[in-house]
């Protein structure tokens, strides 16, 4: 059914989506799981199969929000929403409140699709899919796949739009999939390093707050380098025929390499330099206050030694 | 390939490391999710013991998700220089508080706004009401705001609300994230912190991680500092949020590389200069004054004030400046990687790339 779209259209996703939908289902699996075993509990009005199942987790359901400029859609957040099994429809006055209550923390945001979990789009999602096409005439469907595998090497993440396709001679939707890229601000990446990395969660020493740092672009670096390294010996390995040529992929390097020195401008060179002996001169003054400190330090311990020596004197301050 | 053999293991040493340091929930996969559920039993039982009615210092630490924390920085972090507020919930479990999740309340803090939380309990009822409907029953459980460049730290209005909320909403926690420092040292600046009831003295001088305070704001700390006490703040994350978030880091660290920490605080950098310059002209007034003084009375004890106020800026001009040379660095390093053919042009290698493969 999902071929690749052809729509042109860029994504962007924030990872706070990736991880508000994680959520979401890990509370629901969390409260199945157990209003299953505890006897008061009602269980959620969420779709899916009933609570003592443990074979088949509930899915989530909800809905995506952020801005569309030009061909860019760039995918900021996420609300849960309420999915009725007996007739397969979303809560519409549920979406609505939900909506509102949104739009005044952030105005800007609005909605652009859903969200679903499983393994595949099934039939019933072009239900819900359609029903939302009032809202946005061109709907997206962000499908995420909870199953943790551990040799999975890509987000099991997949954007979905729909296009009109002729099937049989009738137009139909059909739902294609979408590449995305991830998008984050300087604060989101920040925290999403703190809770998924290797960075130390109080002050420490210097030392520590440097090696984190380091910690961080090193790993990057290696990503860079295994990449690099894995086109590398695809090169190699076309140069040297066992691979049929590519000429795209052949075009593409090319590009790549010629993009090489990144910037090389005059005015680069001196803003660059510039910044440098800024932050030399910040250290100088930072030595420089540390010095005082210290020097300081060591008149008020000669002072109060030899206090009474000069109890008459009126000896000035030496600052 | 051995170095991605050794990477990967010194990579799961430097894990384990750093769990142990920071005493993630471990590892154990059924136990994790199991935080993520609410007992309607054990937390009514809770609510009409109320253990916390009787010792201040109850609650000792906070455990935060993190979809809260992602959520609470990237709403700080979005209000700008404005401070921002919002409400966090979850549950409490024994002396700890866990936070589950934060939701941004539509109004716009001030300092002088004691009332905020009034304005928006139409929308705190609302979310909260629509919340249960979708497997999110815990209750409203504390607030967060933010102080954006200036600290974590509760100000005289902040102590009076949560002095409020502790009597009629316990248990209740005030949180502070300060984003613009966040994202200049690029930690996380987070507090989590109690007020001590009206006129309870704490038994003894609570060890706070030292931060620097501007200096209009440092008469505001120095009051009310004694009156509240800060909890230690860890974080925890479901199985699936931790596959997902490694799985992330596959297309994350082009950001981490292409970040840039000098010029994303650059305004902010320059404010903590002036600062200095300014606690610096205090201390020398301080100083000179205090320095006939002990001449004067015969004491020869050291006067402790100044003495640690010029040790204090020290710390501070030390810090600032580190920061600036990290960035400083990973400034260096993308040049390194991305402008080498200039290092290069003697030898016949081509540009970029070609020596890391080598190497």
């Amino acid at each position: 059914m999902a071929s690749s779209s052809s729509s042109g259209i860029t994504f962007k996703l924030h990872p706070l989506v990736i991880v508000n939908i994680s959520d979401h289902y890990t509370r629901l699996k969390a409260q199945t799981l157990h209003s299953g075993e505890s006897s008061s509990c009602a269980p959620p009005s969420n779709g899916g199969t009933a609570g003592s199942a443990l074979s088949a987790p509930p899915r989530v359901f909800g809905c995506v929000i952020g801005v569309q400029r030009g061909r860019t859609v760039e995918i900021f957040n996420s609300f849960e929403l309420l999915f009725d099994s007996k007739t397969h429809t979303l809560d519409r006055a549920f979406l609505e409140k939900k909506q509102e209550l949104y739009k005044k923390v952030f105005p800007t945001f609005y909605i652009l699709g859903w969200y679903s979990t499983g393994s595949d789009v099934e039939e019933a999602d072009m239900l819900i899919h359609r029903s939302l096409m009032d809202i946005n005439e061109n709907p997206i469907y962000v499908l995420l796949n909870p199953a943790i595998i551990h040799s999975q090497k890509d987000l099991p993440i997949s954007i979905y739009e729909t296009e009109l396709h002729v099937i049989d001679g009738n137009p139909q939707l059909i739902f294609v999939k979408s590449s995305y890229n991830i998008e984050t601000v300087e604060a989101e990446r920040i925290s999403v390093d703190h809770v998924a990395h290797l960075k130390p969660s109080d002050g420490g020493s210097a030392a520590t707050q440097l090696a984190a740092h380091l910690t961080g672009i090193h790993s990057a670096i290696k990503m860079l380098n295994s990449r690099v390294r894995v086109l590398h010996q695809y090169l190699v390995a076309m140069q040297r025929g066992e691979i049929p040529l590519d000429n795209s992929l052949l075009r593409q390097v090319l590009s790549l390499l010629r993009r090489l020195p990144a910037i090389e401008s005059e005015k680069f060179q001196d803003e660059f330099l510039m910044e440098f002996n800024d932050t030399l001169l910040m250290t100088y003054l930072a030595m420089f206050t540390n010095c005082t400190g210290t020097m300081n330090d060591v008149v008020e311990k000669f002072n109060i030694a030899y206090d009474r020596h000069s109890r008459r004197g009126g000896r000035t301050a030496f600052i | 390939m051995a170095s991605s053999s050794s990477s990967s293991s010194s990579s799961a040493t430097a894990l384990r490391r750093w769990e142990l340091e920071n005493q993630i929930v471990g590892s154990e996969e059924p136990d994790r999710d199991l935080i993520y559920w609410y007992d309607e039993a054990a937390n009514s039982r809770a609510q009409q013991e109320k253990p916390w009615s009787t010792d201040p210092h109850f609650f000792k630490k906070v455990k935060v998700s993190a979809l809260a924390l992602l959520k609470m920085v990237v709403h700080a972090r979005s209000g700008g220089s404005i401070e921002v507020m919002g409400l966090m919930q979850g549950k409490t479990l024994g002396d700890t508080i866990l936070v589950m999740d934060a939701f941004a309340l539509p109004v716009e803090g001030t300092e002088t706004r004691v009332n905020a939380q009034a304005d928006a309990y139409e929308y705190m009822v609302d979310y909260s009401t629509t919340n249960k409907q979708v497997a999110r029953p815990e209750n409203v459980v504390g607030w967060y705001h933010s102080h954006p460049g200036y600290g974590c730290w509760l100000s005289g209005i902040d102590v009076s609300t949560q002095m409020l909320n502790q009597q009629f909403q316990e248990p209740f926690l005030a949180v502070v994230i300060d984003p613009t420092r966040t994202v200049s040292a690029g930690k996380v600046d987070i507090g989590a912190f109690r007020t001590y009831p009206q006129g309870y003295k704490p038994p003894d001088d609570p060890v706070s991680e030292y931060q620097t305070i501007p200096l209009n704001k440092i008469e505001d700390f120095g009051v009310h500092c004694k009156q509240y006490y800060a909890l230690d703040i860890t974080y925890f994350k479901s199985s699936l949020d931790s596959h997902l978030l490694d799985l992330l880091w596959n297309k994350y660290w082009v950001n981490t590389l292409s970040s840039s920490p000098i010029l994303a605080s650059r305004d902010y950098v320059a404010g903590q200069i002036f600062d200095l310059a300014d606690k610096l002209e205090q201390a020398e007034n301080q100083m000179a004054s205090a320095r006939y003084g002990s001449y004067m009375s015969s004491s020869q004890r050291k006067k402790e004030p100044e003495e640690s106020q010029l040790t204090k800026i020290t710390r501070d001009s030390s810090k600032i400046t580190a920061e600036q040379v990290h960035g400083l660095m990973s400034q260096v390093i993308k040049d390194i990687l991305f402008n080498s053919s200039r290092y290069h042009q003697c030898t016949a290698d081509p540009s970029g790339p070609e020596p890391m493969v080598e190497a």
